[in-house]
């Protein structure tokens, strides 16, 4: 790690330490947007790491912001900075400068959207669904038909109908209705629908990876303490036997899942994640169950009420493991590249080590 | 959580290069090996050792002047992965290289360091490691074999057990007592003798493993006349010496590669069959070793920098030794079959050494229930 990443790292930490607390993640899930915090992190240019200062981004590379996010993972940060550096990433590969607002995206299959062109511009139909903060979202990116042709477009969402949802952490999960809603001078770019959706899969499934072992961490970090605090039959918890055993078993588990989200974002910032992504959203998911399993046991009845912190960091486990491919979906993505691999055996492609060209920043989405 | 943190490595081109040299090393001696699980205890071949040995592979880190080639711990790490991934038989010189030579550097005497660490670096020279006795196994410091020191030198009376290979080895390092058990402070008093194992007085009586092969052994000792300069290190410092050695071993590549044989065996069956359904089964197996692998790695370079591994090595062991044996119960699953011993069937016959072979995993080397209480102590004391 670099030193000047330290440093962005370091200060985020704070930010976030101070900033957003127990509290503030209560509210947004009753539906009060973080607005003060969301302001600090545009303001600090958070919301632009990852886009060349050229643009008129921050800068800084996507190794940057996969730490940043891991520590938004880790402490819950409840608001759409995933999804708003995804937009700014995928359209920098356009050529377009970031913006401030709030930004979501849905390649959901199940999406339905046709764009008519009209006079003034064009008129949208149809729905989304499963979208991320789309309530609180001023424009959205997914995939159009325009006159039979796939496009990658950028809507305004302020005329579309929205309906509430939510994922089990409490994070909006929105249906967008649009009814004809005219929109005029928007961005529209041909692509390969499977292309796109799986860059937008791959990139979603690291950004899930490395904000899940961030929650991870903090799910540790709690069991820990309450195992140090906590006293039954005379003693505190992490001196009974049966308590060490979890305590290992889930230190292990995050220990892995931290190593394998890290070694994944090394390997997308040099471009060379053939099997990274799919390796670790395996085993991270899969780890997220063993976690917060454990983690429930070890904290007893306290652990499950609202009142504790703990909820706020299990249930987007159990939410996020679901996002961007579940276990199944990503051994059949692994299973795929092991099947076609072009080495002669297992081990050589384990330790396969392909040279690593220097990558430009915004060319590791491809 | 600091504690735990582990570096992601890259190897740089240069290692990549001599990894290539080591396995185009292993491809030309195939013919002479018959590949199998958990190679570092049961693939015994003096000759290979020697092959390895003159390739300058054994004792690869240590000085020059002692017969070593001063290489990175990351290098030998690239040597001891293509080794077991090969299921290589290095048992043989595996415990010297491993442990008794990175022991002798750190404790011994000139004197020892001259004798001893060239012809194990040779491939000429064997070491088993004698600690576990029948009433002290995880709980090691109830050890009682005493060794008394006299005019000609330490007299060893007493019993060792489950020492790999020792009825193939030259020699035994033989944790004792060197002065009478104090039950406050039973860590004390310990010491590490050299014992020279065709000496009189020594008894070897190997024990069958599961397998129905024999790599453990009792070793009974008999006033056994032990040279005064045999004793390595300090005099009562045995306990501190033997946990440092313990560290050392506790996340390297066999721990978690011991079956891996196995699992090549079971991918190349399913790209052969085309089978698209097991082969995701298979996947979860493969996530599990990329994330340990990554984190053993990152344990390797930490070593070499010096720092303090006590914790993320034996979670490393704890996870990798769990993982091995899981590769025989997924493997099983997937590829219906009548695992043997002596199947003709290359799978079957890798499937039956896991199977059997699998107990032992997560019981040498500390259990995993007394690993995991390390763990927690480490993770507690943050």
């Amino acid at each position: 790690m670099s030193d000047m990443q330290e440093i962005i790292l370091d200060s985020t930490n704070k930010m976030f330490k101070s900033l957003c607390t127990k509290e503030l993640i209560d509210r947004s899930e009753e539906g009060i947007f973080a607005e003060e915090l969301w302001s600090v992190l545009v303001e600090s240019g958070v919301t632009s790491v990852g886009v060349p200062e050229s643009l008129g981004g921050t800068g800084g590379d996507y190794n940057d912001a996969l730490h940043i996010l891991q520590l938004a993972g880790k402490f819950s940060v409840p608001l759409p900075l995933a999804e708003t550096l995804m937009v700014q990433w995928l359209l920098a590969d356009h050529g377009i400068s970031p913006s401030s607002e709030i930004l979501t995206l849905s390649v959901n299959p199940k999406n339905k959207i046709e764009l008519e062109e009209t006079p003034k511009g064009y008129s949208v139909q149809g729905k989304a669904v499963n979208v991320p903060w789309a309530r609180h979202a001023k424009r959205i990116v997914v995939i159009a038909n325009v006159e039979g042709k796939s496009k990658l477009a950028l809507l305004p969402l302020d005329k579309a109908n929205i309906e509430f949802n939510s994922n089990l952490a409490g994070e909006p999960s929105d249906t967008i209705h649009f009814q004809s809603v005219d929109v005029a001078d928007i961005f529209l770019e041909e692509v390969d629908v499977e292309q796109f959706r799986m860059k937008v899969t791959n990139l979603g499934g690291l950004i899930k990876i490395v904000m899940m072992s961030g929650a991870m961490e903090a799910l540790l970090e709690l069991s820990v303490l309450f195992s140090k605090e906590r006293e039954q039959f005379g003693r505190p918890l992490h001196r009974l036997q049966a308590i060490q055993q979890h305590i290992a078993v889930l230190s292990g588990e995050t220990v892995a899942s931290v190593t394998i989200a890290n070694k994944a974002i090394l390997a997308f910032g040099k471009g060379v994640d053939d099997h990274e992504i799919a390796a670790a959203k395996l085993k991270v998911n899969e780890a997220a169950g063993k976690v917060t399993e454990i983690a429930h046991q070890l904290h007893g009845a306290i652990g499950v009420t609202h009142e504790h912190r703990l909820n706020q960091v299990t249930r987007r486990l159990w939410a996020w493991r679901d996002e961007f491919g579940n276990e199944n979906y990503w051994a059949d993505q692994l299973a795929d590249k092991v099947m076609n691999s072009n080495t002669e055996s297992l081990w050589e492609m384990i330790t396969d080590h392909p040279v690593i060209a220097k990558v430009q920043l915004g060319e590791g989405i491809k | 959580m600091n504690k735990l943190k582990v570096p992601i490595m890259g190897f740089t081109e240069e290692q990549e290069t001599f990894r290539n040299e080591v396995r185009q090393f292993i491809k030309s001696e195939k013919d002479t090996f018959e590949s199998q699980v958990d190679s570092w205890l049961s693939g015994y071949s003096p000759a290979f050792s020697q092959k390895l040995g003159e390739k300058g592979w054994i004792g690869m880190t240590w000085p020059k002047k002692y017969g070593g080639k001063e290489r990175s711990s990351l290098e030998r790490y690239i040597v001891i992965e293509e080794l077991l991934a090969a299921g290589a038989p290095i048992a043989a010189h595996w415990f010297a290289d491993r442990q008794t030579g990175p022991l002798f550097l750190k404790f011994g005497t000139d004197e020892q360091k001259e004798f001893f660490l060239p012809k194990i670096a040779k491939g000429r020279c064997f070491f088993s490691i004698g600690l576990s006795e029948p009433n002290a196994g995880s709980d090691l410091a109830a050890i009682s074999t005493r060794a008394e020191r006299t005019e000609n030198g330490w007299v060893l009376n007493g019993m060792k057990i489950w020492t790999s290979g020792a009825h193939l080895s030259d020699y035994m390092i033989v944790l004792c007592r060197t002065s009478p058990k104090n039950p406050d402070r039973k860590h004390e008093g310990l010491s590490q003798l050299v014992v020279d194992l065709s000496s009189p007085g020594v008894t070897i009586r190997p024990i069958k493993y599961l397998t129905g092969e024999e790599h453990f052994n009792e070793v009974f000792f008999e006033n056994v006349i032990i040279p005064e300069e045999n004793i390595v290190g300090q005099e009562g410092n045995g306990w501190r010496q033997s946990m440092a050695e313990l560290a050392y071993e506790r996340s390297g590549p066999e721990r978690i590669l011991s079956t891996f044989p196995l699992l090549e065996e079971l991918i190349g069956t399913l790209r052969e069959n085309k089978d698209f359904q097991g082969m995701k089964e298979a996947m979860k197996l493969l996530s599990q070793l990329y994330s340990l692998r990554h984190m053993s790695i990152g344990i390797a370079q930490l070593l070499e920098e010096g720092a303090d591994v006590n914790t993320t090595a034996a979670l490393v062991k704890d996870m990798g030794t769990k993982f091995e044996k899981n590769v025989a119960e997924v493997a099983r699953l997937i590829i219906a079959s009548s695992p043997s011993m002596t199947s003709e069937v290359r799978f079957e016959k890798l499937l039956a050494q896991s199977i059997l072979h699998g107990p032992g995993f997560t019981l040498r080397g500390g259990t995993t229930e007394i690993l995991r209480g390390i763990v927690t102590k480490g993770v507690i004391a943050e």
